[in-house]
């Protein structure tokens, strides 16, 4: 199947007054239709960036470096912003961290879904863009959509108001949606429910989606496929299947023993150690080298490629050279 | 909120206007007739030089000015109360007739500069926002910090130096030349100077408040969700933040009146014309004091109204439908 977005070794930096900032380095993945990508890693990563960077929704004090984007088999790195306005919507769209302040708090709900629909449809009557609204709505799991089209954003809970967010990211049909960690603002049992609708509306709109977060729990629930990040580079790239059993960087070993379900029966949660290196200053070699219990010597020289463990899985360390030694991975290991 | 509420809430706004106006009055009074200055002199002109001490306590007495100041205020107060403002030592005749014949030209000139820092401010501040950090802002902001930094009265007279003076394009001073008060284009070009040097002291300011407060929602995070979804930046601009911006900015320019009426009173003073400004200005420095005093209440009602008027404003923006503090979640 072609591929519907194709991301070749982007760098996006931040120009702030302490200097560059290399948020996004070198990274490369693609989407098929119809298909969810999961992009873990932790705090600080580049994960939200990597997704604003498409959608070009970065301040301008970010630029991309080098590296290419593709939609659809169209080339959009060097589009301008009165371009891109009509990208939006119809070829991707975003559902954002905290739906507390992703809306326009002195508009009704239904008035800003209302505008995404006409932004895409612009000959519509209103009466063709209330009923489209209530549509979204009752999609997205908003009960009695003609009274609360009328209410306004501070009505509405947080679960209830990401559902809205979500309506208005759905208005135009996009082919890709990026949900950036769409749970995280919410409270645990609303989580769950975003989740399923997530998952839900994701099967029956075919919408491949790019599924941003720290929280590899929730991968296991809606990921075909994992890219694991870390300090702006993608470390690890697999099925959901192989990046869950046969976990191949030490990273995602580490951010696998963090799971509270492994921990079972233990006093305290596995924590890998240190904290992610600053950006601005990135240091020579493997970004990771200095938390990594199993570093060799080599990884403080020099950046490991990806190396390929199957035609779907390659991982950026160097256990996996031939001449690196054989070591017992601390998880998983189904064929390691 | 129920019709007994509403009685209570306009109830409690009058009180405190007509209390405001009171203090203000009894402040002025007092202030007015301690000051040093003669008042006797805007009544008899040069005549008072040459008087005996007999002649200044009866015409003292004759003017009212004899008795202790709280009685003065007390006897005026209830004049006042009955409608009767009393006469202007210096013109002889009703005060409110003084003010008649020169309240228009102070509306035309302030209102004219209202109306002139009420647009241009909002399309100056638009502008800057739109243009964020790039040269026709950056231009903007330093010319305009340095217009509003310079003194009205200094500018003025640089105003008259060049434009009057120097080139002799426009006339320094007064509302009209003499004979020609129904040429309207006479009116105008003695307006130009002065009205320029109201917007000019007070544009800035206010144009550089609607940028930041534009430019406050545009970092909004749901200025992100809007561009996702595919609307374009005017769009935003308009249908979004700078919608979001009007009710704060409607307070503002409440609060402006006081100010660009106070800068409308000095460049009246400096530009000789007869409008409110001056007179207040020669009723204080010739002791001129029912016309001061009547003067004092209508700007310091104005002032009080405007004021009350933008308070009410920001209430009835409900806080609720403002953007909130991101909540406190787990990262």
């Amino acid at each position: 199947m072609a591929e519907l977005l194709e991301v070749k070794n982007l760098s996006v930096s931040f120009f702030t007054p302490a200097g560059e900032v290399q948020a996004v380095r070198n990274v490369s993945f693609s989407l098929r239709p119809g298909e969810v990508l999961a992009v873990v890693g932790e705090s600080g990563c580049g994960k939200s960036v990597l997704c604003k960077s498409i959608m070009k929704l970065l301040p301008r004090t970010a630029r991309i470096q080098s590296g290419s984007i593709v939609v659809n088999g169209a080339d959009i790195t060097g589009c301008r912003e009165r371009d891109m306005h009509r990208l939006r919507g119809k070829l991707f769209s975003m559902v954002f961290q905290d739906p507390m302040t992703a809306l326009n708090p002195t508009m009704t709900l239904g008035a800003q879904i209302g505008e995404a629909v006409r932004v895409h449809q612009p000959g519509l009557s209103g009466g063709a863009v209330r009923q489209r609204v209530m549509e979204l709505m009752t999609l997205v799991g908003i009960d009695r959509p003609e009274e609360r089209m009328k209410l306004y954003p501070h009505n509405f809970s947080g679960g209830q108001r990401q559902r809205g967010v979500m309506a208005i990211a759905l208005a135009g049909s996009p082919s890709i949606l990026f949900a950036d960690e769409p749970t995280t603002a919410l409270d645990v049992t609303i989580q769950a429910q975003i989740l399923d609708l997530l998952r839900d509306v994701q099967a029956r709109l075919g919408t491949a989606t790019v599924f941003v977060t720290h929280d590899l729990g929730v991968v296991a629930r809606v990921a075909d496929r994992v890219a694991v990040m870390y300090a702006g580079r993608i470390v690890e790239t697999g099925t959901a299947e192989e990046i869950f059993y046969d976990p191949r960087h030490p990273y995602t070993w580490g951010l696998l023993r963090a799971l509270p379900a492994l921990n079972r029966g233990r006093d305290s949660l596995y924590t890998i150690p240190g904290m992610p290196p600053n950006l601005a200053h990135p240091p020579a070699g493997d970004a990771f080298a200095c938390r990594n219990e199993y570093a060799l010597a080599i990884d403080y020289e020099e950046e490991p490629p990806m190396f390929r463990v199957t035609d779907t899985h390659y991982a950026a360390t160097w256990l996996l050279d031939e001449r690196a030694p054989r070591i017992t991975p601390p998880i998983g290991g189904a064929h390691g | 909120m129920t019709a007994r509420k509403q009685i209570i809430y306009w109830g409690k706004k009058a009180l405190l206007f007509v209390l405001s106006v009171l203090v203000l009055s009894l402040a002025a009074f007092y202030v007015s007739r301690l000051a040093p200055g003669d008042p006797l002199v805007s009544y008899y002109g040069t005549r008072v030089e040459k008087m005996s001490p007999a002649e200044r306590a009866w015409a003292e007495e004759r003017l009212g000015l004899n008795e202790p100041i709280s009685v003065q205020y007390v006897r005026w107060l209830a004049r006042t109360l009955q409608g009767d403002f009393g006469i202007s030592y210096k013109y002889k005749m009703d005060v409110t007739e003084v003010i008649a014949g020169r309240i228009g030209n102070t509306l035309l000139l302030g209102g004219a500069g209202f109306l002139l820092i009420f647009a241009l401010s909002m399309l100056l501040g638009v502008l800057c926002a739109w243009y964020e950090d790039r040269p026709l802002d950056r231009l903007l902001c330093r010319v305009g910090t340095v217009s509003s930094c310079i003194p009205e009265f200094w500018l003025s007279l640089v105003f008259i130096l060049v434009f009057s003076v120097t080139l002799r394009w426009l006339p320094s001073s007064g509302a009209y030349s003499v004979g020609r008060g129904d040429d309207w284009l006479d009116r105008l070009a003695h307006l130009v100077l002065p009205l320029s040097i109201v917007v000019l002291s007070h544009l800035w300011y206010y144009a550089y408040m609607v940028r930041n407060r534009i430019l406050e929602e545009v970092r909004a995070d749901y200025v992100l969700l809007a561009k996702a979804k595919g609307l374009t930046k005017r769009s935003v601009m308009f249908r979004h933040c700078l919608r979001n911006t009007i009710p704060s900015y409607l307070s503002i320019m409440a609060i402006s009146v006081p100010h660009v009426l106070g800068g409308t009173y000095i460049v009246e003073t400096v530009f000789s014309y007869p409008g409110l400004g001056t007179l207040s200005y020669e009723s204080a420095r010739y002791k001129d004091y029912n016309l001061l005093m009547l003067l004092c209440l209508m700007s310091g009602a104005l002032v009080i109204l405007c004021s009350m008027a933008a308070q009410i404003i920001n209430e009835r923006i409900d806080p609720r439908v403002r953007p909130q503090a991101p909540e406190v979640t787990e990262r």
